[in-house]
């Protein structure tokens, strides 16, 4: 489980356990620039990689072996350069300033190769030693950049090593230059009077502080999050004390210091590229370029986008549904008549197959009804990601977001959402306005269907027709852009907000990682949400045989059957969905099989489980991410909403077709 | 000699323009930045002409605003012309010449610099530029050599002239990916966001960071912009020629 670096201190020094004494390496970069799959190739584990930026949110610590000596290497969300705009680059700076890596590992995509010395000119300043890693130098060929390795290491005086990551190349070169990491012999000069700001303001520093040349520079910029940081370490007065040293320092230096630096580094960064870097005319652009143009052109990127969808579409209704007849097969059938063959006491009979089995209700509901849909849908999902759509995406459909009242920043959160409502709650970190946070983070937690909740959603409603699941989706969108817009009428916005976004070239994807990707997410489930499924299903057996079940049902009657219109036998429905979503939903597809709903039924009860309630997960990542108050404000909300909404949407749906 | 008065009374002026900046009004402070060249009985002239008040006891002085009005005309000349200086002749001497300039320039001709360099919110040290009244009316000309980055047209590219954004964290951004005077744009798309390509990278803005960003017009030197592509990019379809092009050209997905 990765820790919140946030917010506590405590955990961001302490680490893994027993690594007290070994080396740290932290590996850093731009967002998007292949930092997990380095990670992964160096410690052997498997940490999520896909094609946008910002897909690492939290930092993942593991251990390497480099020549019989164990370092502790440390994986980083994307960062952009060390005067810092969002939390979640606050947490990869903070990281740096408290932990004092030994070595900072920094990956350099050869297709962006200035904005990268960008940052490499920063991280020298830290006067750390260091690592340059060489990225997809394959891509770039194409693009006519090259980049001679060894006169960067002789320009630098840092080892400089040529990765092709995605297929683990380079790995051995890499473990040699960390052991071999140095400093550089090419700083970044600033010109006297600032180097003499920062000198002195250095020397007012506490002494126990590491990075006091940095901090200096940082504070003469007047970053607010490096006095924070200070605060924090050395007490307020301490902090009062240093600000008002910055203060009298930059006083001393005339004009824009921010134009000075910019320009100073922006020369190193020529100096540098001058020395190493070669380019030659650009070969004509090619498919993935074109492609890449049209997925975000206003008008080709509508039949893309209706394509693509269309893939999701037919991938979890058929494939799923011949994964599923396959399992049922193969696995179901076989053990439920060897059971019923036992003839064992009906008591063991029903604990085991009968409708609120272990068997049934518990592990065949997660194995032949979950399992193939979520597999068809996270390998889908992790094409789209490892494509680079999702960014383009964003440019494409920006406007149309924001008449809603949803950010640009925060629609790639959006769309992640779809993949799992507590990783993009936790993604909304990148987004620094407050007011675009709440919303972005409110939505997901809305009427966003997760991706175990949408897969099986869309089987559900495939079964009972394709009008079906064009109105649910339409009245999940419906109820997402009156949310949006009401919050966004709401909430008075205090920052001026922006967008700036890098866009990742849209590529095909590489089957193995994207099966590697799959496969871990399944595993991830299986471990995760198997226990729980069981759980709820001993559970819901223990209510049923002591008759608590009977009598909550009678109890929800009046909401249930009289406001929503439902059978009363959906409250199993409701009180799995509790426990987790996609066991609820499981259960809903066995219903709609056995004829149990009736067309407007199946469609009340799709919306119904996805807008209740976030999953217990989503909560606490709400929480960590806005408070806990928050967070609890915000399920009520939803919870009370979703069920005025799905009445109505009941009463609407049998007024137009009947019951 | 009438003249040289009034280029010192000026100097006065401005040294109490940059107090205000600075937010100082003692005389000493004036006396100790003005070292030799200051002046009592200039001071006296200035007050008779009503261009500054001061108090006696507590030895303050400030500009009234005639004064400031005035001194707003000199900086803004100065200012702006170290913009040109940097931007357009690529010098770097720029006190000097910045000097002279300001004392010599009718308001037309500042205004007029001030069109052709397209409205420059700061001087090259990153100063504020007092704003003039063809700022405000936001004057285009056929004769600006700088324009906004959203007005280039579709596949062309252009050099960053200057960037116009009072907001640090922005700049930083912008700066984190190359955005910068000097470098070389291509836009790519200008709807429904505008996407330019920078030094390799495709990066996404809104018309909000895309406005503060000012290029030289009818730049020539990008390697293999210099065709005539804008005739298919004028309507929309362009795109869809340009993508079935490649469609048909391309033998394999790669």
């Amino acid at each position: 489980m990765p820790v919140n670096h946030t917010e506590n201190e405590k955990n961001l020094v302490s680490g893994l356990p027993g690594t007290a004494n070994m080396k740290k390496v932290a590996i850093v970069g731009l967002p998007n620039t292949g930092k997990s799959q380095i990670f992964n190739n160096l410690t052997g584990e498997y940490n999520i990689v896909a094609n946008y930026p910002g897909t690492t949110i939290e930092m993942k610590r593991s251990v390497a072996r480099i020549n019989d000596k164990l370092y502790e290497v440390i994986d980083t969300p994307g960062l952009h350069c060390l005067y810092v705009h969002s939390e979640e680059e606050i947490a990869v700076r903070d990281l740096i300033l408290a932990e004092a890596p030994e070595v900072i590992v920094q990956c350099i995509d050869v297709g962006q190769y200035k904005q990268s010395f960008l940052l490499t000119a920063e991280l020298l300043e830290l006067e750390t030693p260091m690592v340059l890693v060489l990225n997809s130098m394959d891509n770039s060929t194409r693009k006519g950049i090259k980049i001679d390795s060894l006169k960067l290491e002789q320009t630098l005086g840092i080892p400089v090593v040529e990765s092709m990551s995605m297929r683990g190349l380079g790995k051995d070169e890499l473990k040699a230059a960390i052991v071999k990491a140095r400093h550089s012999t090419l700083d970044v000069k600033y010109g006297f009077r600032i180097e003499t700001a920062i000198t002195e303001l250095a020397a007012e520093l506490p002494f126990q502080l590491e990075f006091k040349h940095k901090i200096a520079s940082l504070l003469l910029l007047s970053d607010p999050f490096v006095e924070k940081f200070l605060e924090k370490r050395f007490g307020a007065e301490r902090g009062a004390l240093i600000r008002l040293e910055a203060n009298k320092c930059r006083r001393q230096v005339r004009g824009n210091i921010h134009q000075v630096f910019m320009d100073r580094r922006s020369r190193w960064v020529e100096h540098v590229s001058a020395a190493a870097v070669k380019k030659e005319n650009t070969a004509s652009e090619g498919f993935s370029y074109h492609l890449t143009q049209a997925s975000r052109d206003p008008i080709l990127g509508i039949p893309i986008f209706l394509f693509l969808m269309a893939v999701v579409y037919l991938g979890v209704v058929y494939v799923s549904g011949a994964l599923d007849t396959f399992i049922n097969f193969l696995v179901v059938r076989p053990v439920t008549g060897a059971i019923t063959a036992l003839s064992l006491p009906l008591f063991w009979n029903d604990l085991l197959i009968g409708n609120h089995g272990i068997l049934t209700l518990g592990l065949f509901n997660a194995i032949c009804t979950v399992l193939p849909i979520l597999s068809v849908f996270f390998f889908i999902f992790g094409c789209f990601e490892d494509s680079g759509y999702i960014t383009n995406f964003t440019v494409f459909s920006r406007r149309l977001f924001e008449k809603i009242g949803i950010p640009g920043n925060a629609i790639t959160s959006l769309v992640l959402g779809f993949g799992c409502k507590t990783m993009a709650t936790l993604s909304t970190r990148s987004l620094t306005i407050r007011k675009e946070k709440f919303i972005a983070v409110f939505l997901i937690a809305f009427a966003i269907p997760c991706s175990a909740q949408l897969g099986i959603s869309m089987a559900i409603l495939a079964r009972v027709g394709l009008s079906a699941f064009l109105i649910v989706f339409g009245v999940l969108a419906l109820c997402e852009m009156g949310a949006g817009m009401i919050l966004n009428a709401i909430i008075k916005r205090k920052e001026e907000s922006f967008f700036i976004q890098a866009i990742p070239p849209m590529r095909f994807p590489s089957m193995r990682a994207v099966f590697q990707k799959t496969y871990h997410r399944i595993v991830d489930f299986l471990k995760e949400a198997l226990p729980i499924f069981l759980l709820s299903a001993v559970g819901l057996f223990a209510f049923d045989k002591t008759g608590l079940l009977g009598l909550t049902k009678q109890a929800l009657m009046p909401l249930v059957v009289g406001w929503m219109g439902l059978p009363k036998d959906i409250i199993d429905v409701f009180l799995l969905a509790f426990a987790r979503r996609e066991a609820a939903a499981g259960l809903i597809l066995k219903m709609v099989d056995a004829g149990a709903l009736t067309y407007v039924q199946s469609i009340v009860a799709v919306v119904v489980t996805t807008i209740s309630f976030p999953c217990v997960a989503n909560v606490v990542a709400i929480g960590r991410e806005m408070g806990w108050k928050t967070a609890l404000a915000m399920t009520a909300l939803i919870f009370v909403s979703s069920f005025v909404l799905v009445g109505a949407l009941n009463g609407a749906l049998v007024l137009m077709m009947g019951k | 000699m009438a003249v040289i008065r009034n280029v010192e009374q000026d100097e006065h002026i401005e040294q109490l323009w940059y107090m205000k900046e600075q937010g100082e009004t003692s005389l000493d402070f004036l006396k100790k930045a003005m070292k030799r060249d200051f002046d009592a009985r200039i001071i006296e002239e200035l007050f008779l002409r009503g261009l500054v008040e001061r108090s006696a006891g507590v030895a303050t002085i400030k500009l009234t605003a005639d004064g400031e009005a005035r001194a707003r005309q000199l900086i803004r000349a100065h200012r702006l012309a170290e913009r040109l200086i940097v931007d357009v002749l690529g010098g770097a001497d720029v006190e000097e010449i910045a000097c002279e300039f300001e004392h010599t320039v009718s308001l037309e001709l500042v205004n007029g610099i001030c069109t052709l360099l397209g409205h420059p919110k700061e001087c090259p040290h990153g100063m504020p530029i007092p704003e003039g009244e063809c700022c405000r009316q936001a004057t285009k000309s056929a004769l600006s050599f700088i324009i906004p980055l959203s007005d280039i047209k579709l596949g062309e590219s252009a050099r960053i002239a200057y960037i116009n954004c009072k907001n640090d964290q922005q700049i930083h951004k912008l700066e984190g990916l190359c955005i910068r005077p000097g470098v070389v744009v291509k836009l790519h798309q200008n709807y429904p966001t505008y996407v330019i390509e920078c030094e390799g990278a495709s990066i996404a803005l809104d018309q909000e960071v895309v406005s503060h960003i000012s290029v030289w017009k009818n730049f020539k030197g990008a390697e293999g912009t210099d065709e005539p592509k804008a005739a298919d990019h004028k309507n929309k379809a362009g795109g869809l020629k340009r993508f079935f092009k490649a469609f048909f050209k391309s033998p394999s997905i790669k």
